[in-house]
């Protein structure tokens, strides 16, 4: 396949094809792309990454993704200290923010307990959430975990292991916003019935 | 259901096949190797998303090829559907119920539903405890597409909880005893979700068995089918189920540690079938085990008929032949009109004369079809 490409090219198809989501023609049409954009915008782009690489770290804090030893999150005053959301990934971090509706702070886990991975509560930033929530300020902890498998130990060690401290809640599963009940999978559909509640 | 059309593009030994079904009964005739089960399996794939000979879909897609297609029109009682599943040699396959492409493969099962009999199902009674484990829990599926979830939810559970178990007996990583509990009761949870469905299932399939082994043997023997969970179920209440399941667990931890995998749940259960009290497997001849499995196929017919609400299809792949005229009438006879049914065999003449009458019947000839001429 890399003899079709002059060398470099070939070099850059390779690692465009390494991204996620990216397949051969994807990448071959970037790497094209990129080719015939000026000299300068292919600079700022390697420069981009380069330093995206070198400057983005965790936040010591909630580990989230950040340039600065603490990430503007956990430095911003007016958040509410008093709440923690755990969630397993910076993704959903990112996801929760979009929504503009949730004030606390976070506590990012770093990936989901799973033994087939070799990932056990020890590989996962566990410890620091402990004595971040044993601090008396702490009034909630919210678990934003997904229901996979994997989600749901994850959730239920992390759980058990703050419950002495202060309350402990779950985000809830059901049905998406907007949509028919006839139109949802079985699996939603039966996971809402399962997580049912009184009406108030 | 009756499937009116059947299209295979690159897909086994077929370029480009077209075929418009016009009896309840098409008999495929050809030699060996030609694609006459091929074409069966392209109808399971429709019916299971699985095949019962391959589970990676580059042996499903004709050499050299990137996409093999089969797309069928089924007639159903609710009206006419229009299915398409696309296999990639690199890449994932990709379905469409009346050409919109469908996101949840859950969705587009039970849009067909098939029962399959073909040689290799003497394994259910000859095979072991797994073989039978399977049988039943693809006719589970098709009955209730959420146990495919189900199913799929326990096995992800069980890798797991083998994985922690291993890691210890291999690396002697000490066990977590929190971790450990936690798994534990996921494999409780959806455990008993198994178990519970298969009981369900076996009582009504036990009975129909049994009726139809009685007709087939002139009403000599007694078919007899009886779930043997590796945990017993408590129907009345699931955290009854469940908690009996973990102590079960807890029996046997000590065992399991050594071994390095799990020993309790439904990945051990079993289901018995015996002839007037002799288990079917050691002491019956191969002419009762044939009847044996026609009589589950039967009896998954009817049961699929039942619940459905529509007759499934039968597909007999190289089995009618060998079948004695006897057994023959009396699977003719279930069938009637009611049920169509698809039959692959290399010669006609060992058909009783009443299957050839009324049937659609077609010679494929590598990897085509062949009309007979009018």
């Amino acid at each position: 396949m890399s003899t079709v490409y002059t060398r470099p090219l070939g070099r850059l198809v390779e690692q465009l094809q390494r991204l996620p989501g990216v397949g051969p023609k994807t990448a071959q049409r970037l790497a094209l792309h990129i080719l015939k954009r000026p000299e300068s915008e292919v600079q700022a782009l390697a420069q981009a990454l380069i330093e995206a690489k070198q400057q983005v770290g965790l936040c010591s804090v909630c580990f989230h993704l950040s340039a600065e030893p603490i990430c503007d999150i956990c430095r911003a005053p007016n958040r509410d200290n008093s709440v923690i959301c755990v969630v397993a990934d910076s993704r959903d971090v990112i996801a929760l923010e979009k929504t503009r509706e949730y004030r606390g702070k976070y506590h990012v886990l770093g990936g989901l307990i799973s033994p087939m991975d070799g990932v056990g509560p020890d590989q996962l930033h566990v410890q620091p959430l402990i004595k971040r929530v044993s601090q008396p300020q702490v009034t909630e902890v919210i678990l934003a975990i997904s229901p996979s498998v994997e989600g749901e130990t994850t959730t239920l060690y992390v759980g058990q292991l703050l419950k002495p401290f202060t309350r402990v809640t779950r985000i809830a599963f059901g049905l998406p916003m907007g949509g028919d009940l006839e139109y949802a999978d079985e699996v939603t559909l039966a996971r809402a019935l399962e997580g049912r509640r009184e009406l108030e | 259901m009756y499937l009116s059309s059947l299209s295979l593009r690159h897909f086994r030994n077929y370029i480009e096949q077209h075929v418009d079904f016009s009896a309840p009964k098409v008999i495929l005739v050809g030699q060996n190797a030609q694609g006459k089960s091929n074409l069966l399996e392209g109808i399971e794939l429709l019916s299971t998303l699985r095949s019962h000979r391959t589970s990676r879909d580059q042996d499903l897609i004709r050499d050299a090829e990137p996409i093999g297609q089969i797309s069928a029109i089924l007639e159903r009682q609710s009206g006419s559907v229009d299915l398409k599943l696309t296999l990639r040699s690199n890449g994932r396959r990709t379905v469409a119920v009346n050409s919109e492409a469908v996101r949840r493969q859950l969705d587009f099962l039970g849009n067909l539903n098939a029962v399959q009999f073909s040689t290799l199902d003497l394994d259910i009674v000859r095979g072991g405890p797994a073989e039978r484990r399977q049988w039943l829990d693809a006719v589970l599926i098709q009955l209730e597409p959420l146990a495919a979830y189900v199913l799929q939810q326990y096995q992800h559970v069980l890798k797991q909880r083998n994985a922690l178990l291993k890691q210890h007996r291999v690396h002697g990583t000490p066990l977590d005893p929190q971790q450990l509990d936690l798994w534990n009761q996921q494999l409780a949870t959806a455990g008993v979700r198994v178990i519970e469905r298969r009981r369900r299932l076996l009582e009504r399939l036990a009975p129909l068995a049994a009726h139809w082994h009685s007709r087939i043997s002139g009403h000599h023997e007694q078919l007899q089918l009886v779930y043997q969970p590796n945990v017993e179920p408590e129907p009345q209440s699931p955290e009854a189920a469940q908690s009996h399941f973990l102590a079960q667990l807890q029996d046997k931890s000590t065992a399991e540690q050594y071994q390095g995998q799990t020993l309790v749940g439904p990945h051990r259960d079993e289901i018995s079938m015996t002839l007037n009290q002799t288990p079917a497997r050691q002491y019956g001849s191969q002419g009762q085990q044939r009847t044996l499995i026609l009589a589950l196929k039967l009896a998954e017919l009817t049961l699929i008929d039942e619940v459905v609400g529509d007759p499934p299809l039968l597909l007999l792949d190289d089995v009618l032949a060998e079948l004695d005229l006897n057994r023959q009438n009396q699977l003719l006879d279930a069938i009637q009109e009611r049920f169509q049914t698809f039959i692959t065999t290399t010669h006609l003449g060992a058909f009783d004369a009443n299957w050839l009458h009324a049937a659609q019947i077609l010679t494929v000839e590598s990897g085509r079809l062949v009309w007979p001429k009018a």
